[in-house]
C-alpha cells in the first residue's frame, strides 16, 4: 500500500442494469492519483467518465473491483454510514448536473457542507460566493439562476469545506471562456494553497494544460 | 436540518397548511370534547358544593348523572332524621331534593324540587337579585303540611272539568319557580314569566345569583303532588350535620344504618362521583377523538411521504453531500413535527373559536379549556407527528444516492 496515494483503484468494473438489460460501462479500470495531484480526465460522451467519478466519490458502488482505496483506506465493503461519513468529511463534488437544492437560497446551498460538519458558516461563505461572482444573487433560489450561475454555485459548494479530494464533473461546461478561466483559477488556487487532490472531467483541451496529468478515456477504459 | 425542513414546507405552502389544518381539526375535537365534559362536570360539581351541608345521600347506583325518579321514601327521610348519638340526632337538617326536568332557554334543565323553607341552605351567601324565594308556595306548603288533601277525584287524569278546576285551584299557590341569574339572562326571563312543566303552568317568582345548586328550583311539595300524587319521596338528600361532628365519621354512622341500596357520601366527594359516572362516556369520547386524531396523523404521514417521493432527488443530493440515514429520518421527523406543531396551534385557536360558538348556541354549556389539556395537545401533536414521519423517514434513509440523483 502506498501512503502517497489519494486514490488507488484496481480492477474496477461497472455494469448498469436497466430494466433487466445489462450495460457494461467500465471495464477494468486501474487508477492511482497522488495526494495533491491535479488530474484531468477527458473522453467522448458516454464513455463512462461520470460513472467513474461517482464511484470515486462513493456515490455509486461498483459492481466489481479489486480495490478502491481513498487516502489509503479501503472503501469496498464499508457500510452506508461509513461511506456517508467519508463523503461528508473528505470529498467535495461538483456534479455534472449541479444538484443544488432548489428550496433553499444559493448562500445556504453553499454553506451546507459546513453545516453538515457542524461548523459555523460565516464570512467565508460570503467571500466565496463573491469570488465566484454570485454576490448579487446569494439570496436567490437556484431555479432563478442561469446555468452558468448554478454551475458556479455548485463549485462554491464543493470547495467551501476545503475537502481533501475534489471531484469535478465538467465544472466549466456551461461557462463562457472568461468564467471558465475564473473557475479554473479558483480550483488551481485551492489546489496549490491547500494541496488538494483534484480529479476534473472536461471536454476543454485548454483547461487540460493546467493539469499535472491528463488521462483519456474511451469505452470504459483509459487509453494512451 | 431545520432550515431544510422549513424550506421544504414553505415550498408547498398549501399542502403544508392543509395537513396542519387536518391535525388542527383533530386537536380541536379532542380539546373541545374534553373541555365540554370537564367543564360541565366541574360546573355541576361546583354548584352542588354550594349547598350548606356536609353529606349527600344517593341511591346506590353506579351512575349519579343519569339518575331518574325519586327512589327514597318517607321512611328514609324519617330514618335520616332519627340517626342519633348520645347528644341527639346527627343531622341538623335533612334536605330532600326531588329532581324533575324542565325545558328552558332551549335546553333540558334539571329541576330542583326543594322545600321553600330550606331555600336559605341552597342560597348561602348568594343574593336574591329579583323577586322572592317563593312566596305563595309557602302557603301551599302549609296547606299540604296541615294535611289538606287535594280533591282526589280531580287529579289531572280524571275527567270532569269541575274536578280539574278544583285541582288547579288547590295547586295554584305551589306553581312557583326560582331560577338563577345565568338562566334568566340566557333565556331572557322576567319575573312573572310562565313555564310549562308536566302539564302545569309555573310562574317565575325569584331570581338568585348564579352558583346555586340548581338553575331552576320548584317547591318540593308541588313536584311531589304533580309527579307522585303527594307521596313524600325524594331523589337525594343533603345532610347538614350538627356542628360538633366530623363529617367522615358521621357519614360512616349513617351508612351503617342503611342497606346497600343507599349510598352516604361526603359532599366533597361528589365531583369524584360525577367523574366516575362519566368515565364510560369519557372513554367513548376519548376513543372517538383519538380515532379522528389518528386519521389526521395519517394525513401527515401521507404529506411527508409525498414530500419524500417528490424530493427523492434532493434527498439523494443530501446523502451525496454526506447527510447520514439518521439525518434524513430526522429531516422527515422535523418536517412532520413542524406541521403538527402548526396543527396544534391551529387546533388550540379553533378550540377557542368552537367554545365561542358553543356558548353562543348553547349558552348554558361550559367548555373548560385548561392548560393541562393544551399540554396534552402539544405532547400528542409532537409525538404523533414524529411517529407518522418514521415510515417516510425510513424510506428516505433507504434511498440509494446514485439512483436518487438520476431521479428526474
Ligand atoms: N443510471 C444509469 N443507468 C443506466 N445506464 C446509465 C446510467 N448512467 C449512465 N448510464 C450509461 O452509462 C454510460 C456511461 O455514462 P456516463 O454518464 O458515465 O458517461 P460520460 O462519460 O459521463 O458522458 P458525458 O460526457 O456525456 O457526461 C452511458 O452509455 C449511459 O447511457
Ligand atoms: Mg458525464
Amino acid at each position: 500500500m502506498n501512503d502517497d496515494l489519494m486514490i488507488d483503484v484496481r480492477g474496477l468494473h461497472h455494469t448498469y442494469t436497466h430494466t433487466g438489460v445489462a450495460e457494461p460501462v467500465l471495464h477494468g479500470i486501474d487508477l492511482q492519483v497522488r495526494r495533491g495531484e491535479f488530474l484531468v480526465v477527458m473522453g467522448p460522451s458516454g464513455c463512462g467518465k461520470t460513472t467513474l467519478l461517482n464511484i470515486l466519490g462513493l456515490v455509486l458502488s461498483p459492481t466489481r473491483a479489486a480495490a478502491l482505496r481513498l487516502a489509503g483506506r479501503e472503501m469496498l465493503g464499508l457500510g452506508d454510514g461509513a461511506r456517508t461519513r467519508v463523503r461528508r468529511e473528505m470529498i467535495g463534488f461538483v456534479f455534472q448536473r449541479f444538484n443544488l437544492l432548489p428550496t433553499i437560497s444559493v448562500r445556504k446551498n453553499v454553506a451546507l457542507p459546513l453545516r453538515l460538519r457542524g461548523l459555523a458558516a460565516d464570512g467565508q461563505v460570503d467571500r466565496l460566493v463573491d469570488r465566484v461572482g454570485l454576490g448579487g444573487c446569494a439570496h436567490k433560489k437556484p431555479g432563478q439562476l442561469s446555468m452558468g450561475q448554478q454551475q458556479r454555485a455548485a463549485i462554491a459548494r464543493a470547495v467551501i469545506g476545503e475537502p481533501a479530494l475534489l471531484l469535478a464533473d465538467e465544472p466549466t461546461g456551461n461557462l463562457d471562456s472568461a468564467n471558465a478561466a475564473g473557475v479554473l483559477e479558483l480550483l488551481s488556487d485551492l489546489h496549490r494553497r491547500l494541496g488538494q487532490t483534484v480529479v476534473m472531467i472536461t471536454h476543454n483541451e485548454q483547461l487540460a494544460v493546467t493539469a499535472d496529468r491528463v488521462l483519456r478515456m474511451c469505452d470504459g477504459r483509459f487509453v494512451d | 436540518m431545520l432550515v431544510l425542513a422549513w424550506a421544504n414546507l414553505t415550498h408547498h405552502k398549501l399542502r403544508t397548511l392543509l395537513s396542519a389544518l387536518a391535525v388542527g381539526i383533530g386537536i380541536m375535537l379532542m380539546l373541545v370534547s374534553r373541555g365540554l365534559a370537564g367543564g360541565s362536570l366541574a360546573e355541576v360539581n361546583e354548584r352542588m358544593q354550594s349547598v350548606d351541608a356536609e353529606l349527600v345521600v344517593l341511591p346506590a347506583q353506579d351512575n349519579i348523572i343519569f339518575t331518574s325518579g325519586a327512589p327514597f321514601r318517607a321512611s328514609h327521610e324519617r330514618h335520616l332524621r332519627r340517626v342519633s348519638d348520645e347528644r341527639g340526632p346527627l343531622a341538623a337538617a335533612v334536605i330532600p331534593v326531588f329532581f324533575g326536568q324542565v325545558q328552558m332557554a332551549g335546553q333540558q334543565q334539571r329541576l330542583f324540587g326543594v322545600d321553600p323553607e330550606q331555600m336559605e341552605l341552597f342560597l348561602g351567601p348568594r343574593r336574591v337579585t329579583a323577586g322572592k324565594l317563593f312566596d305563595r308556595a309557602r302557603v301551599f306548603v302549609e296547606q299540604v303540611e296541615s294535611g289538606a288533601l287535594p280533591p282526589v277525584s280531580g287529579g289531572p287524569l280524571s275527567g270532569s272539568p269541575q274536578a280539574a278546576g278544583a285541582y288547579a285551584e288547590y295547586l295554584a299557590d305551589g306553581l312557583e319557580l326560582v331560577i338563577d341569574e345565568r338562566l334568566r339572562r340566557v333565556g331572557a326571563y322576567g319575573l312573572g314569566d310562565e313555564v310549562q312543566i308536566m302539564g302545569q303552568v309555573f310562574r317565575i317568582v325569584g331570581v338568585v345569583e348564579t352558583g346555586v345548586a340548581g338553575r331552576v328550583f320548584a317547591p318540593l311539595q308541588t313536584l311531589r303532588e304533580i309527579v307522585v300524587a303527594g307521596e313524600p319521596t325524594a331523589s337525594m338528600y343533603f345532610i347538614k350535620l350538627r356542628p360538633d361532628l366530623e363529617p367522615a365519621a358521621a357519614a360512616d354512622v349513617f351508612q351503617r344504618q342503611f342497606g346497600a341500596d343507599v349510598r352516604v357520601e361526603l359532599k366533597s366527594e361528589y365531583g369524584q362521583l360525577l367523574r366516575a359516572s362519566f368515565a364510560s362516556v369519557n372513554l367513548y369520547m376519548t376513543a372517538s377523538s383519538s380515532v379522528a386524531l389518528a386519521a389526521c396523523f395519517l394525513f401527515i404521514l401521507l404529506t411527508v411521504y409525498t414530500m419524500v417521493i417528490e424530493h427523492t432527488r434532493e434527498l439523494g443530493i443530501l446523502k451525496a453531500l454526506g447527510v447520514s440515514r439518521l439525518g434524513l429520518v430526522r429531516l422527515a421527523v422535523v418536517e412532520a413535527v413542524l406541521i403538527s406543531a402548526g396543527g396544534v396551534a391551529i387546533g388550540i385557536a379553533l378550540a377557542f373559536g368552537a367554545r365561542e360558538l358553543i356558548v353562543l348556541v348553547k349558552p348554558l354549556l361550559t367548555v373548560d379549556l385548561t392548560a393541562k389539556h393544551f399540554l396534552a395537545a402539544v405532547l400528542i401533536g409532537v409525538l404523533g407527528g414524529a411517529l407518522s414521519a418514521l415510515y417516510p423517514g425510513y424510506r428516505a434513509a433507504r434511498l440509494d444516492p446514485a439512483q436518487a440523483l438520476s431521479h428526474e
